[in-house]
């Protein structure tokens, strides 16, 4: 039973998982509950061995879970110790190992198991061994390669490799492809749309359905004409898709001079923090001489700190 | 100064210092004082006269010495609360009564100071009198106006910005002053505000100086060219600063973010400058030149001495098609301004056309040179048709009143409901049509003279002032700098040595406009042309013309010009034609161009040779012409006079002929890539007129459709329009008028064609912008506008409640469209909201057909203080004609509210707000519960203070 227990411990946690859901009746269920059964019967010998008379239900399912992990623990630990030791089945002295590293005094095993009082326990009723379904094959499974040694893992299932390419002849009929874009824009807007109106404020062209025509509800902006004049994001994209290179010197030139009163306007402020010594950039300076624009001057300091300011210009 | 003389107390003003000291954006006040120095020119001058209103002021020295004051503006109480006459016109006379008693041309002002006895002895010597004013102003309604967006942050953060505005000569709303464009002195301002803000104002800016605490800068400007008071202005904010890259001495200043678009519409100001350099030879009069963008800007442009502030709106980014032509005509215009109305000012209020007329003329110059011949004849037809409008409806424009003395009876424009004495108490909508006219006359008298003369006399003027302006302390050169009507006459006499006398009398010292009706038969056996040109000079607006009249005939075998006079009591004019009616001998027709063309003459007339006959075509009177002629010949002259205005009033007159030939003739017209694309677009209307008309006979696909599919739609798949490109305007603008025009055409039973519907549905699904250099937003506007415009009325039954459920299947899609536009907008807004702006026009127009619910609540949102001022207005408007829509009668309430909401909208293309609001009240006070009709008060929305014309 215990080697029983600890080798199907992978299924009989699973199956005592799925055993709640109870009323099933598949082959791997019964094979599970079957084990458990036999489980309970050992922990209620064990009762009995000790002097109880009775147990409640609650207490014996308790017992028989500590029962199970504890198997559960020594088939695990046994399986490692064994897989270190690069092998693939465990061995008695694994199993050894394994309790005494749990804490167990192995010498006293041999006494209890022969114990006179001791009950024995019938065999669990042999039932089917669960049936692993079959995974879904897709392609050839394929063989070593002749530089592999046959011992080594097969393959795994194709379907975890092979790729199958999927493509359609792209469509190139003008009318099709400007239809397309043209429904596929105008759902993607009503979504948007219908959301945001769904989940904001809303007016409504009629009374009786207010959920018909919904438009989303006008809401005052503190600087309206913001939005109004600046263009939308999507439309400076679409600039810039189509912008030809010629603008964009041009606008290099525009940004160069307007840079210069921007910087300026900075570099006013700078002064302002910077301590006597500050340093303006030079290249600054040199753009300015170029432009004599009043508004482009520094600011002057009241007349009381003039001498400082000097150092600064 | 000739006026001086009315006054016993004058005095005349050689510098003056204005000094603010504190603009508290939070309480939306300032703080300040101003030095006037006095040069007495009477003896004992013991009471000095300034203008003043809403400004509290608090102590008043001469000389350092304390001068007591009084202070009564009497524009605060027009009419006595007890007084019994209760009506429009006693309101007007009573307002003018009380504007002419504050007058500074008549030495009147608000504030009165006595001149502290200790110096009258040195009034006797005429000594120089220094006056001192200190004085505040708190929340100030008019004068300066306060922007201050209500967000978290510093002021600067905030986009806060402060800046001067008003109607004419209102400077005396923000600080005291002689409020005369007559006055002229030299000045020396001062503005302490924030260390992040910048101060623009007039003159050079001399330095900028941080105050003690380092968190204030006082910006220093001084003017020295003697500037009148209401060409003075400031503008604080903290504005982002663009040098001119062409021009250093020209700064350019807009509000936070919006640099880039500043840089974009900026980067064409130098040619205007060239431009008007070039004409008048003549340097830009200052040393410098400001531009500044502010929000809600009282009108577009307003022009200051060496600055011009500009509505913020009129930036715009490259990608903006529609609004750079828009824009660049205000630079020009505020330009033009600089020159005459800023640096040449006026002697009184009745030489004022004079500045508007050169200021107009030499834009219209500048629109001929930028925007081509085509475009120019265009504007002056289309200003011509609005005065004439206007004057026929409303009576004559008069642009150089006198007024003898001051009674009522003088008045010279009794046709009009308001005193055109002041500037403050005209309405906004005559005094729009006053420079339309102003300019129109320069353009006659330019027709006269020759425009070279005409240049002539304008640079004759600036150097005269140019000369004087230098001139220091010898205050009587400066008169040199004012323009009054005789200086100017003298000064085109002198040049040409012409006499405009004439021309003066009818067009500029009298109102009206001269209505003219011409009809021909011609006369085979003599081969004359019998021209019979009647008047109508009773009616209201109207005058007689007598003078000649210059009238062209297209022939067989050319073009003739003839002037023919105008007399008493000729009507009938016999013109001799040159050529025979010899129309089988195949031959190319001569144009007035001198271009040879060949016709297809089949439509005309065998026994006349004559194929179009036009009268005044150069437009050279101040008219409107009624012409009958045959609808072959319109069409003749559609398809082969190539003077645009020729073709506009062909396409006019073709509407009442709906045949298949004009069709034919509109058709290729449209078709025509040389003709002019606004005579192509006026083709579209009149197309889609024509095919309403032609409705049972109409054949082939709808007016417009096919033509529209072979321009802008593939090859292809012809229901697919193509992806955007708008790289060729004249195409771009006929791409976006076609819909609409299209949407006008009804079938049968008088509803648009489903063709239609859906072909304008199919230009919306299919619209593609991703590969365009420019923005859609007009272009989408547009189309959902031709949605609009395919509204029917709605078949109701009994009345029926207008539910989800019994939506035409056709309006459900309309709906469903701009539902999705109006939303998208939200997320994506367009340039102007041009989007929202359609969509509330259409939802409107939806309800007014009885498709929905008619229901203002969705307008009265979108109206909210916060919304884009154009989408505020189309708001409004959608109100309004609801309440006129529903025959709502106005209960005082609804009108307060109204009005109170136009009160949020912040100043904007119209004038007088306190006199709108005094009418209210005085409304209110005069019929307690007062039932007026809407509809006056409609016109009033956007012009209040022509809302005198409600006459009841």
């Amino acid at each position: 039973i215990f080697f029983n227990c600890m080798m199907g411990s992978g299924s009989l946690n699973s199956g005592s998982r799925s055993g709640s859901s109870k009323t099933s009746t598949s082959p791997t269920e019964n094979y599970q509950l079957a084990r458990r059964r036999t489980l309970q019967v050992v922990v209620s010998s064990l009762l009995t061995e000790c002097g109880f008379e009775s147990a409640e239900k609650a207490a014996m399912e308790t017992l028989t879970e500590m029962m199970q992990s504890y198997i559960t623990e020594v088939g695990r630990c046994a399986k490692a110790t064994c897989e270190h030791t690069a092998r693939s089945t465990p061995t008695l002295s694994d199993v050894v190992i394994t309790l005494v590293e749990m804490g167990f005094n192995v010498d006293t095993l041999p006494v209890y198991a022969k114990r006179s009082q001791r009950m024995v326990i019938t065999a669990p009723p042999i039932t089917n061994a669960p049936v692993v379904p079959k995974a879904l094959i897709a392609g050839q499974k394929r063989t070593h390669p002749t530089y592999i040694p046959s011992h080594f893992p097969e393959f795994p299932d194709p379907h975890t490799y092979i790729k199958t390419p999927t493509f359609r002849e792209p469509v190139s009929d003008y009318q099709v492809v400007r239809e397309k874009a043209a429904s596929q824009r105008r759902d993607v807007e009503r979504a948007l749309t219908r959301f945001m109106a769904k989940t904001g404020e809303t007016e409504s062209l009629f009374k009786d359905d207010i959920s018909a025509f919904p438009l989303i509800a006008a809401k005052p902006s503190t600087i309206p004409y913001l939005s109004a004049l600046l263009p939308s994001e999507l439309e400076l994209q679409t600039l810039e898709e189509t912008d030809s290179s010629e603008q964009d010197d041009q606008t290099d030139t525009e940004n160069n001079s307007s840079n210069v009163s921007q910087d300026d306007q900075s570099a006013d402020k700078e002064n302002v923090v910077l301590p006597p010594g500050g340093v303006v950039p030079t290249g600054k300076a040199n753009e300015e001489n170029m432009i004599d624009n009043p508004y482009l001057r520094p600011v002057k300091k009241p007349k009381g700190r003039r001498k400082k300011l000097k150092l600064i210009y | 100064v000739p006026h001086s003389g009315s006054s016993m107390n004058r005095k005349k003003d050689k510098g003056f210092e204005i000094c603010i000291n504190n603009i508290n954006f939070q309480r939306k006040s300032v703080i300040g004082y101003v030095e006037l120095t006095i040069f007495p020119t009477v003896m004992n001058l013991n009471r000095i006269k300034l203008n003043s209103k809403q400004c509290r002021i608090y102590r008043v020295r001469v000389n350092d010495l304390e001068a007591p004051f009084i202070y009564n503006d009497p524009t605060l109480e027009v009419c006595h609360h007890e007084s019994k006459q209760r009506n429009l016109n006693y309101f007007s006379s009573a307002y003018t009564a009380a504007v002419s008693a504050v007058d500074p041309d008549a030495g009147n002002g608000e504030l009165s100071i006595k001149v502290p006895s200790e110096l009258w002895k040195q009034g006797d010597e005429m000594k120089v009198m220094k006056v001192y004013i200190e004085f505040s102003l708190d929340q100030p309604k008019g004068g300066l106006h306060f922007v201050v967006p209500d967000v978290d942050g510093s002021m600067a953060e905030r986009a806060a910005h402060v800046f001067s505005f008003g109607n004419q000569n209102s400077t005396r709303f923000w600080f005291p002053c002689v409020d005369s464009y007559s006055e002229l002195c030299t000045w020396k301002l001062e503005f302490t505000v924030d260390a992040s803000m910048v101060a623009v104002s007039c003159g050079d800016l001399v330095e900028t100086v941080y105050t003690h605490d380092m968190r204030k800068k006082t910006f220093h400007y001084m003017l020295p060219i003697p500037t009148a008071a209401p060409n003075i202005s400031l503008a604080v904010g903290p504005f982002e600063i663009l040098v001119d890259p062409y021009m250093h001495e020209v700064t350019h200043f807009c509000l936070p973010q919006l640099l880039p678009l500043l840089k974009q519409t900026m980067s064409y100001l130098h040619e205007i400058f060239e431009f008007y350099e070039e004409i008048l030879t003549c340097r830009y009069p200052y040393s410098c030149f400001k531009t500044v963008f502010v929000d809600e800007a009282y009108v577009q442009v307003s022009s200051y001495a060496s600055m011009s502030i500009f509505s913020t709106n009129l930036l715009h980014s490259g990608m903006i098609i529609d609004q750079t032509p828009v824009t660049r005509r205000c630079l020009a215009q505020a330009l033009a301004q600089q020159f005459f109305g800023c640096f040449i000012s006026r002697m009184s209020w009745s030489d004022e056309w004079v500045l508007k007329g050169i200021s107009g003329y030499i834009y219209g110059l500048y629109l001929k040179k930028t925007f081509g011949v085509n475009e120019y004849r265009h504007w002056i037809k289309e200003e011509l048709d609005k005065i004439v409008e206007y004057e026929l409806k409303m009576g004559g424009v008069l642009l150089h009143p006198t007024f003898s003395g001051g009674k009522e009876k003088d008045n010279p424009t009794p046709h009009l409901h308001f005193s055109i004495r002041h500037p403050h108490t005209l309405s906004w909508e005559y005094y729009k049509m006053f420079q339309c006219k102003a300019h129109l006359v320069m353009r006659l008298i330019e027709n006269r003279i020759s425009m070279e003369f005409m240049l002539q006399v304008f640079n004759k003027l600036l150097s005269l002032a140019s000369t004087a302006s230098s001139q220091k302390y010898q205050s009587h050169m400066w008169s040199q700098m004012l323009v009054s009507t005789s200086g100017f006459l003298k000064s085109i006499s002198n040049v040409s040595g012409k006499d405009i006398g004439p021309l003066i009398k009818q067009w500029v010292d009298q109102s009206g406009v001269v209505k003219f009706f011409g009809s021909f038969a011609f006369n085979r056996k003599r081969n004359v042309l019998e021209l019979e040109i009647r008047q109508d000079y009773t009616s209201s607006g109207t005058q007689k013309y007598v003078g000649p009249i210059k009238v062209t005939v297209q022939e067989l075998d050319g073009s003739f010009n003839h002037t023919l006079q105008i007399e008493e009591n000729s009507l009938k004019h016999d013109i001799p034609c040159h050529s025979k009616s010899r129309r089988n001998k195949k031959k190319k027709i001569p144009l007035m161009n001198g271009e040879e063309v060949d016709m297809d003459l089949s439509a005309m007339d065998a026994d006349s040779p004559l194929l179009w006959i036009r009268i005044d075509p150069d437009m050279s009177i101040l008219r409107k012409v009624e012409f009958e002629q045959a609808d072959f010949m319109w069409q003749y002259q559609l398809r082969f006079e190539r003077d645009v205005v020729a073709q506009e009033e062909a396409i006019s007159a073709l509407e009442i002929f709906p045949t298949p030939a004009s069709r034919l003739a509109l058709t290729d017209i449209l078709e025509q890539d040389q003709c002019f694309y606004k005579v192509r677009i006026q083709a579209c209307f009149c197309l889609a007129k024509i095919a309403n008309s032609m409705m049972s006979t109409w054949t082939g696909p709808p007016a417009m459709k096919s033509l529209f599919t072979r321009m802008f739609c593939c090859k292809s798949c012809p229901n697919i329009v193509k992806t955007n490109n708008f790289i060729n305007f004249q195409s771009y603008f006929l791409q976006k008028t076609m819909p609409v025009a299209m949407a006008l055409l009804r079938d049968v039973q008088n509803l648009c064609p489903k063709e239609v519907l859906n072909f304008i549905l199919d230009l919306i699904k299919y619209n593609d912008n991703r590969k365009n250099k420019f923005s859609d937003n007009y272009y989408r506007a547009e189309l959902i506008d031709a949605l609009t415009n395919s509204l029917t009325p709605a078949i109701s039954i009994n009345n029926e409640v207008r539910t989800v459920d019994n939506l035409n299947t056709d309006v459900r899609l309309i709906l469903e469209e701009i539902t999705r536009f109006l939303n998208m907008e939200k997320l994506l807004p367009s340039y102007r909201n041009t989007i929202t702006v359609s969509c509330l026009r259409a939802i409107r127009m939806l309800q007014k057909n009885g498709h929905i619910p008619s229901d203002p609540s969705l307008f009265k949102s979108y109206a909210q203080y916060g919304h884009f001022v154009d989408v505020r207005i189309a708001a409004l408007e959608a109100v309004i004609d609801y309440t006129r829509g529903t025959h709502f009668v106005l209960t005082t309430n609804f009108l307060c509210l109204s009005f109170s909401m136009l009160g949020k909208l912040g100043p904007f293309s119209w004038s007088g707000i306190f006199f709108i609001f005094q009418l209210v009240c005085l409304l209110q006070r005069l019929y307690g519960n007062c039932s007026c009709h809407t509809k006056g008060l409609i016109v009033n929305k956007r012009n209040p203070p022509s809302c005198l014309s409600i006459q009841r």
